[in-house]
């Protein structure tokens, strides 16, 4: 697996859909690619945000500690964006992430990725849209919630 | 001319002996006569410089050399007779070999070589040695030129041993008046130090003594020489004809009598250079010192003014002694080129009326033109004279009597405990008194604490205890004696002082901790006795040197190894032990020097390996395998499969080493290695194009510089053209010529090698530009092999290749230890490598072996490699180690940090009072309860010593204190402000009042 698949597979995020390829293989080489064993965490909640990871193999469960153990809350698979929010929000990590079978993804370093965002207005943007869609499907589920 | 030279050789060393014994000699009369001070009589360093330096030059060179230049010139007189017969040889050439007046009556043969010793009348005939070979007049031709060939090589053989023995005293007289300024300079008085700018004195030793020590050899052999020389041409020149000789003569006198009157003004002007280049140098090292205050209020641009406009000065005054010389010179080439002139002129004439003969004529011409170059030389001389006075003198200036201390006096060397007492002690500095008529007793060996006020009051005292400051007026004494009784060396041995600023020097950790324990010269077992005599005939110090000079009873240990782990154990309890490890694993381990540990590095590799096996953690390291391809090291790496010690070795110079590139030219890698580039570079510009050069991301992640994408993309542009161009025409010679002509087919090695240097710190797992192949990691393995079989074969070595068994020396002990790189891609490998490789150390305990290693880690230039905090931690166990009877301190604690400085006081405290006393000066009233007498300065006076009760702990008696302090500042605050501007070395500075420890 090269610098080629790692592009390809952060086009399929919908947050880096818009940006030049140009600047997808520079996040992707500044970008660190990590193997992570069944059952490794990625991150534990409350851990300080340092990186958001690309899932490129594999899968990765978010967890949240209950009473009664860890609740799933969801599954992620190739492809996904995790961490994302920690790093843009300056904030701990909100839940654990767990991979549960062999995983590899690609490790976007925060500090480089701000870096990008302060010197690529493309990102920036990018990443703006991308955010602004999210908040505009939470208010639609609010809304529904409200309703409903 | 070999047994000439032999015979110099001979001369040269019996003279070595001579005056080497003479010397010693003569220094017991001066050690006797000067001073009683026993170690003077095997330190002629200290007899000589008791008395100074000689107001006059010629006075110190004749003291110091007078036995040389006599020598010398005694070899220079002897020369002389044989270089007059050099001179005169000519003349029987022409006169009577060739135009054959020795033939003249009819005679076939004439006399060749009659030796006959020349008697003065009165004494009878002259006595006839040898009547000589009847030769013919072929023969006598061929007889005096060989003669004349014989007497140029011996005067050559005269001229070499002349010049290479006053080569040796100049460099002689330059080393004893080098080292006499350094002897001089570490007697420097407080005022002087005050005074001097480092940059300023280092120019003198190095640079202004130099013309000096030049001059020094010429001083008497060179107006000997050349006077003789040139005043024995002028004899031969009138001895020929009377008015020819006058006429030199009187040439010979303007260029005597108006050169030198035009060079005065040459002199004064080199004066002033000499003067503004010494306060270049001065200018440019206070920069360089303060260049953070520089960048921190931005005046670049006024410094670079500055020292612009001192350029200019030193231009301008460069000019103008351009000007004059070049004059100067012109004046006397046109005098010099007159005389032959005349000579032709007049002495053709004289020829041609027959009252002088050709060869006469001849000689006198020939004998002319050595009259000039000696007599430049002279004229030289007496200007270098002029010029090396001066420029003495201004050395001189600084190293006058009143500007240094006296000797230390042999004196008492008894321990500093019992009654300690202070007798109206005063010290007055140019502000102002600090402290006066201060009077107090306490028993030591005590715990004393002196409590500032926020003035200097404090800080002096303290200095004072420790023999840093003299007191102006009054005494302080141990047992009623006076402590000025005591011998400085004792009293340097007896007290240790560590201030708020630790000095340290370039060197180890363990160079600078033990820096206080070099006083005990080594027993001179090996001595190079060639050194030794040398050191003796320069009054340089005799004991030898690099050895180890550490007092190992001093420490009150028995060797270097129970000294390190006195050490150890010091900064363990300091709390720097961890930091000492962590050097120790980025340190380098010495096989020769430490081979148990590097034995025991082999051990804990292999366990190394076995553990992370046995964890399950085998797959996060890839070892070292000289068989195979490391993924997870660079290709440079993997290629030299060790570690470069040369820098022709290291980064991307690999490319240029012509083993290194003959190897992958041969191995097929070369070709390879440049399409890797390629696409490495294509990669790059396509991905870094549109940042900013400077950006961070450049650094952190690009194979190329900011500034080299424009060139890495001419170079493709120009590789990709050549190609378009070779496949459209094909590749025969007229097509490269083609298309040089039309300036495309300019890629060539110069650019590949450029492009080869870009994939030499690839590594595929972290950079995935899928360059490599597993037929490229085979290739690379071979090569490896062939790469050191190469570079053995050349013999330039440069590398220390890793080995399994061995340890690799120019690596650090942690990389000895994994012994392969850690497999980056792994999710928390290194944090789990580190914790099995933590859990072995202790395991097998190899922690106290790698801390010692720790100890050779380099402190940096005034040891900026370390933090302030590491800095007078090294400072203060530098103190501790030499077990003083008295150990201040003065703000030595503060750059610990609050926590440290704690623990460090409470060790303190427990360790003195015993039998060595500790003084501590503290900012406030905070710990003053943990000691056992407390001293308070007020204003100028320091009260005490009172006892702290236990009660005054309470918070209650801590809160009255400040009270206290506060009222005396009022009255000391003026003066720690003025002290403050005085900003020297030994004057007292609030700064290191205010904070001891703040606990």
């Amino acid at each position: 697996m090269t610098l080629e698949t790692e592009v390809q597979s952060l086009r399929q995020v919908p947050m880096f859909r818009e940006v030049d390829p140009a600047r997808l293989k520079l996040l992707a080489f500044t970008s660190e690619r990590v193997h992570f064993a069944d059952g490794q965490r990625f991150f534990d909640r409350g851990d300080a945000a340092d990186a958001a990871y690309l899932i490129l193999e594999g899968e990765a469960a978010v967890t949240l500690e209950g009473p009664q153990g860890p609740i799933r809350l969801a599954l992620l698979g190739a492809n996904a964006l995790v961490g994302e929010m920690g790093i843009l929000a300056d904030q701990p990590r909100s839940a654990t992430v767990t991979a549960v079978v062999p995983t590899t993804a690609l490790r976007i370093d925060r500090r480089v990725f701000l870096e990008l965002l302060s010197q690529f207005p493309q990102i920036a943007i990018a990443v703006m849209r991308e955010l602004a869609h999210r908040l505009e499907l939470t208010n639609q589920q609010l809304a529904q919630m409200r309703t409903g | 001319m070999s047994g000439g030279a032999q015979a110099a050789g001979r001369t040269d060393g019996g003279a070595a002996q001579r005056a080497g014994g003479a010397q010693s000699a003569a220094r017991g009369r001066t050690a006797g006569r000067e001073i009683a001070d026993p170690r003077a009589g095997n330190d002629p360093e200290a007899a000589d410089a008791s008395g100074g330096l000689d107001r006059s030059l010629f006075r110190y060179i004749w003291r110091h050399s007078k036995r040389d230049q006599i020598l010398i010139c005694c070899v220079v007189l002897a020369s002389l007779p044989l270089y007059f017969a050099s001179l005169d040889l000519p003349r029987r050439i022409v006169n009577e070999a060739i135009q054959g007046h020795a033939f003249e009556k009819g005679n076939t043969t004439a006399k060749f070589l009659v030796l006959r010793l020349q008697m003065p009348d009165w004494f009878g005939h002259d006595v006839s040695l040898f009547d000589g070979f009847d030769v013919d007049r072929f023969e006598l031709l061929f007889g005096l030129s060989s003669m004349f060939l014989l007497l140029v090589l011996i005067n050559g053989a005269f001229k070499y041993w002349i010049n290479v023995a006053k080569g040796a005293l100049g460099e002689r007289m330059l080393r004893r008046l080098r080292f006499q300024l350094f002897s001089l300079i570490m007697r420097f008085s407080p005022d002087a130090l005050r005074q001097t700018k480092a940059s300023e004195v280092a120019t003198i030793i190095r640079d202004e003594v130099e013309p000096i020590g030049g001059f020094i050899g010429d001083a008497y052999i060179l107006p000997a020489f050349l006077g003789t020389q040139a005043a024995t041409a002028m004899t031969f020149i009138l001895l020929q004809n009377v008015w020819l000789g006058l006429l030199a003569a009187g040439v010979v006198g303007v260029q005597f009598v108006v050169i030198p009157r035009l060079r005065r003004e040459l002199l004064r002007l080199g004066r002033q250079r000499q003067l503004a280049s010494r306060r270049l140098a001065g200018r440019v090292g206070e920069v360089v010192d303060g260049i953070a205050a520089v960048h921190s209020n931005g005046a670049e641009a006024w410094e670079r003014a500055e020292i612009g406009h001192r350029l200019g000065g030193l231009f301008d005054l460069r000019l103008r002694i351009y000007r004059r010389k070049f004059m100067v010179k012109f004046l006397n080439n046109l005098l010099a080129q007159m005389t032959p002139f005349l000579f032709y002129c007049i002495g053709g004439y004289f020829a041609l009326k027959g009252q002088l003969s050709i060869g006469q004529l001849v000689a006198v011409i020939a004998a002319y033109r050595d009259l000039p170059p000696p007599l430049k030389e002279l004229i030289d001389w007496d200007q270098q004279r002029l010029d090396v006075q001066v420029k003495y003198e201004q050395v001189l200036q600084q190293f006058l009597p009143e500007r240094l201390i006296g000797l230390d006096a042999p004196g008492r060397d008894d321990s500093l405990c019992g009654r300690l007492a202070a007798e109206g002690v005063g010290v007055q500095e140019p502000h102002g008194p600090v402290l006066a008529g201060v009077s107090l007793s306490l028993d030591l060996p005590a715990r004393v604490a002196i409590v500032s006020d926020g003035g200097p009051a404090a800080s002096t005292f303290a200095r004072v205890l420790a023999r840093r400051a003299v007191p102006t007026s009054g005494r302080i004494t141990i047992e009623d004696r006076d402590l000025a009784e005591w011998s400085g060396a004792a009293l340097t041995r007896r007290i240790a002082f560590a201030g708020v600023d630790p000095i340290l020097f370039p060197g180890s950790l363990r160079d600078n901790i033990l820096y206080g324990l070099n006083r005990r010269p080594p027993d001179s077992a090996v001595v190079d006795a060639k050194a030794l005599a040398e050191a003796h005939r320069t009054g340089n110090p005799v004991e030898p040197f690099p050895a180890d000079w550490t007092d190992y009873a001093q420490a009150g240990v028995a060797d270097a190894g129970a000294l390190d782990a006195l050490i150890l154990d010091w900064l363990a309890r300091i709390g720097m032990g961890e930091e000492v490890y962590r050097f120790g694993l980025l340190g380098q381990v010495d096989p020769d020097r430490h081979p148990d540990l590097a034995a025991r590095l082999i051990e804990a590799r292999i366990a190394f390996r076995e553990r992370l096996a046995a964890e399950g953690h085998a797959h996060l390291v890839e070892p070292f395998d000289p068989t195979r391809y490391n993924r997870q090291a660079t290709v440079a790496e993997n290629l030299l499969f060790g570690v470069p010690t040369t820098t022709a070795l290291t980064g991307r110079a690999l490319v240029e080493h012509p083993v290194v590139r003959l190897v992958l030219d041969r191995s097929g890698l070369a070709d390879d290695l440049v399409t890797m580039g390629e696409r490495i570079a294509a990669t790059m510009l396509e991905i870094f194009r549109g940042l900013p050069s400077g950006h961070p991301l450049f650094e952190q992640f690009s194979f190329l510089a900011a500034d080299e994408l424009p060139e890495y993309e001419a170079i493709l542009a120009r590789r990709t053209a050549t190609e378009a161009s070779a496949e459209r025409h094909g590749g025969g010679a007229l097509n490269r010529i083609r298309r040089r002509w039309i300036g495309l087919g300019r890629y060539g090695s110069a650019d590949a090698t450029r492009l080869i240097a870009l994939p030499l710190a690839y590594i595929e797992p972290r950079h995935r530009l899928g360059l490599i192949d597993d037929a490229f990691r085979d290739r690379v393995v071979a090569a490896r092999g062939e790469l050191r079989a190469a570079l053995d074969a050349a013999g330039m070595g440069g590398v220390d290749f890793y080995d399994p068994d061995q340890v690799c020396a120019a690596a650090p002990l942690r990389d000895n230890l994994l012994f392969g790189r850690i497999n980056q891609s792994v999710a928390d490998a290194v944090e789990t490598v580190t914790a099995t490789g933590t859990a072995l150390v202790q395991e097998m305990r190899l922690a106290p072996a790698i801390t010692r290693v720790g100890l050779d880690h380099q402190v940096g230039p005034e040891g900026r490699f370390l933090s302030s905090g590491q800095r007078a931690v090294v400072s203060l166990v530098r103190a501790l180690i030499r077990r003083p009877d008295l150990l201040v301190l003065d703000g030595a604690l503060s750059p610990m940090g609050e926590n440290r400085a704690r623990t460090v006081l409470g060790l303190l405290l427990e360790r003195f009072g015993h039998e060595n006393s500790l003084v501590v000066v503290l900012p406030n009233d905070r710990v003053s309860d943990r000691f056992e007498l407390v001293l308070r300065a007020a204003g100028t006076q320091i009260h005490g010593p009172e006892r702290p009760a236990a009660s005054r702990a309470a918070p209650g008696g801590g809160e009255a204190s400040p009270g206290e302090t506060r009222a005396g500042a009022g009255v000391a605050a003026p003066a720690a402000a003025v002290s403050g501007r005085a900003g020297d070395e030994t004057g007292p500075e609030p700064a290191r009042v205010e904070q001891d420890v703040k606990a």
